[in-house]
């Protein structure tokens, strides 16, 4: 169990974020295209860097505190991390934009709390797409 | 030779201009983007901190490479340029491409297409 320890905290940072997509509205996953588009070139521009810094022996990873897994000479830990914290900083700054433009109510209210919560809303008929989230966004 | 500080400031001085010269998302510009890197700043003290701690060190930093300053769990304080740039440069490709996805009206749609812009939509 000690050598997942590097994947366990990957894991808690998207547990720790997954709220935003939903309770912030923050349309990170519900928008896979774009952001694959944001995440493939950051992760293959910081890939090189770990790629040439762990060959240089600018840094290592504990045997005990990692799975061993690799692709090339990179654990999957930092890959893992490559596309995590960039996944943070996207909910992270969904959920900023979101309060800062319709402000805390309107933003929980178009989450899945304004959903569950009786606020007068009609047309409840979410689709698995999220095209009403869409159209109200238009508005 | 601290190669990670010197890594850490090419690579931050690398995504502001690759932002500011080629993606063009207007990112600096925006308010939302630096309460964001605020906050995950914040967040990363115990994150990196549980990574690079000196008790149980997950991630281990040849103290060659580095200019030596730990903050907090005994981070090396280049991490939070390291974080920046990583962070910015997907944050800047994200506004970038929303700028198409978001273009939902026909006469913005017309108009992205009939300058060879995306079409990429979700």
């Amino acid at each position: 169990m000690q050598r997942f320890q590097y994947l366990i905290v990957m894991a808690l940072c998207v547990g720790v974020t997954l709220p935003l997509e939903f309770i912030l509205n923050a349309r990170v996953y519900r928008r896979p295209r774009r952001m694959f588009g944001a995440l493939l070139p950051t992760v293959a521009a910081f890939v090189v860097w770990d790629v040439f810094a762990i060959r240089l022996g600018h840094w290592t990873f504990s045997p005990e505190y990692t799975t061993g897994w690799k692709i090339g000479n990179i654990p999957v830990e930092e890959i893992t991390f490559f596309v995590v914290i960039p996944l943070c900083a996207l909910l992270s700054f969904e959920a900023v934009s979101n309060i800062l433009r319709d402000g805390w109510v309107a933003t929980l209210r178009a989450g899945v709390l304004g959903r569950l919560l009786p606020a007068g809303r009609s047309g409840t008929g979410s689709s698995e797409r999220g095209d009403t989230t869409r159209s109200e966004e238009l508005v | 030779m601290p190669w990670y500080t010197v890594m850490t400031l090419l690579a931050m001085a690398l995504v502001v201009a690759l932002e500011l010269v080629v993606i063009r998302s207007g990112i600096f510009r925006m308010r939302a983007f630096w309460i964001a890197l605020g906050i995950c700043a914040l967040f990363q003290i115990p994150v990196d901190g549980w990574l690079t701690k000196l008790s149980s060190t997950i991630v281990i930093y040849n103290p060659d490479v580095f200019a030596g300053v730990r903050i907090f769990f005994d981070s090396p304080i280049e991490d939070w340029g390291f974080g920046f740039a990583l962070m910015t440069l997907a944050l800047a490709l994200w506004v970038r491409q929303g700028r198409n996805d978001d273009a939902t009206s026909p006469a913005v749609r017309d108009a992205a297409l009939a300058t060879g812009g995306g079409n990429e939509r979700d």
